[in-house]
């Protein structure tokens, strides 16, 4: 039994004039536990409709997913979802943030205090504990975000093109950190980007989806060493696994 | 790491500029709001005095302020002030409750959305003091007419950015919360609500000028007390002095309930963009 299993899933929903629009269709996929699944495709392939069923946040139309072997009727406080947008909550700290999740579980405040020390620590926000998220730049607030979604102790983080707003230096640089709170927090990623260097970078696997009604196009094994650093980029094989995936995205567009 | 606080280097430069001036420059610069105002009743005094105007029609400011501090010394400038707070207090007080509980219940529900959302949109229009007249009928003359007549010029602004505040908190906000664990209750008492509350806050700002506005309208066409009474009362018996000191107070009331709305606003707010 994979650790999240996507069997034969659809998701279809009606827009403004009542047209049926297919997002996914027989969508197929087995996450193993502290994978790393990077999802690439054309814009609106359905790349993070999938990413929202995962989260329970909607629900599917048809087909089978299972996270921890049970069927995802809503959301679970193993899961976590970081989006491209933060959207963290502007009337409350940095620190409130990322308690917020600790708090509806009614956990004692020395503890929530803890988590909240330890994850500021590993995202690197010491000393804006108590700023509120529009004194921060985008890339803090995206590190916030991170650290909220952390705050459950989550097994599943789905994260929604979270670096699509930032610059290229920024981006650069949470893509470092997020490897390795990756391997501190030992969870599972599915990670949705339109960017295929990001995709490569950061994944065991590469998931193409195609263009609507998504389906899986492929999945790519990415075979390279760990821990990443920067100068694989232009590594012969880095640049061979972008080639490959570029051609497979344009030929769909 | 990415990026200071931006913030960070504006204070210094504040003290520096702070520096050039000397305090009684800082001082006229305060006050020059008042500059224009001042003139205009210097100008007014000075006319009068000239004679150039009947001070029955139109008496100087050093007279009004006399007649003020003797209703003040009286108390029965005080006695006035006090019923006429207690009414717009009440009423906007009750306006408050009223409009936040229904405006949650139309946005939260969808039965609550059909029922008392046509009734809203009719009511609305109608002006308040059109139907003061079906509330004296109703509730007599006394205090809880007006009260009810304040609370319902008040109702409408907080009811509608009530509704307008929670159905604009980004939906995308609403999925966040939710995949924190927010559901039910506490999805609206910890994210709906402190989301929408600048909009919620604003509709409450914009009432109080209203329970002033109201408040002078009912006090003026029934009451045996309260400022608005203290006004028409005055023009009764032709006091001139005695009707601009109540205008004056008049306005004075409706300025601070706006400055304390506005204060609170501000604290409550302090996180929010542009406060």
């Amino acid at each position: 039994m994979a650790f999240l299993e996507a069997s034969k899933v659809s998701k279809s929903y009606r827009d403004k004039e009542n047209r049926e629009i297919v997002a996914l269709s027989d969508f197929t996929l087995s996450v193993q536990e502290r994978e790393f699944i990077t999802i690439i495709g054309p814009s609106g392939c359905g790349k993070s409709s999938f990413l929202f069923l995962a989260a329970g946040l909607e629900p599917l139309t048809s087909g089978v997913l299972e996270f921890h072997g049970e069927p995802v009727t809503g959301p679970d406080p193993l899961s976590a979802m970081v989006f491209q947008e933060y959207l963290l909550f502007p009337w409350k700290t940095v620190q409130q943030n990322i308690e917020f999740g600790p708090e509806l579980r009614h956990v004692p405040p020395d503890q929530r205090r803890e988590v909240s020390g330890k994850l500021i620590k590993m995202v690197g926000l010491q000393g804006f504990e108590h700023r509120y998220p529009n004194e921060l730049s985008g890339g803090m607030q995206q590190r916030v975000s991170i650290a909220r979604a952390l705050a459950n102790n989550p097994k599943l983080i789905l994260m929604d093109e979270p670096f699509g707003a930032l610059d290229a230096l920024t981006r650069e640089t949470l893509q470092v950190e997020l490897l390795k709170i990756w391997q501190q927090a030992k969870c599972t990623v599915l990670f949705v980007t339109h960017s295929i260097s990001e995709a490569v970078y950061l994944a065991d696997r590469v998931v193409v989806v195609s263009k609507r009604p998504g389906t899986i196009k492929e999945v790519v094994d990415i075979d390279l060493p760990r821990p990443r650093d920067r100068e694989m980029f232009t590594s012969p094989r880095f640049i061979e696994y972008e080639r490959y995936l570029k051609a497979m995205i344009l030929d769909d567009i | 790491m990415d990026g200071s606080v931006k913030s960070l280097s504006q204070p210094t430069v504040l003290v520096e500029r702070a520096d050039l001036f000397s305090p009684l420059t800082a001082l006229l610069v305060k006050c020059r709001k008042l500059g224009s105002p001042l003139m205009c009743l210097v100008a007014w005094e000075v006319i009068v005095r000239l004679g150039l105007i009947n001070p029955f029609f139109c008496p100087a400011p050093t007279s009004i302020v006399r007649e003020l501090y003797t209703l003040a010394f009286t108390g029965e400038l005080w006695m006035h002030l006090y019923d006429s707070v207690s009414r717009a207090v009440y009423g906007y007080f009750l306006a408050s409750l009223l409009g936040v509980g229904v405006g949650l219940a139309v946005a939260g529900s969808r039965v609550m959305e059909a029922l008392l959302d046509p009734l809203i949109e009719l009511i609305r229009p109608v002006s308040t003091f059109a139907v003061i007249p079906i509330f004296f009928i109703w509730f007599g003359i006394g205090d809880v007419s007006k009260v009810l007549i304040i609370t319902k010029a008040c109702f409408f602004p907080i009811v509608l950015n009530t509704i307008a505040g929670i159905r604009g908190v980004d939906p995308k906000l609403i999925q966040a919360a939710r995949s924190l664990g927010a559901e039910g209750f506490t999805l609206w008492s910890r994210v709906l609500i402190p989301s929408a509350l600048p909009v919620i806050l604003t509709g409450m700002r914009v009432a109080t000028s209203m329970s002033v506005t109201t408040l002078v309208g009912v006090e003026m066409l029934s009451a045996d007390s309260g400022i608005g009474f203290m006004v028409i009362d005055a023009q009764r018996v032709f006091a001139t002095e005695k009707m601009f000191a109540g205008i004056l107070v008049l306005s004075a009331l409706g300025f601070s309930f706006d400055r304390i709305a506005r204060i609170i606003q501000h604290r409550v707010l302090a996180w929010h963009k542009g406060m």
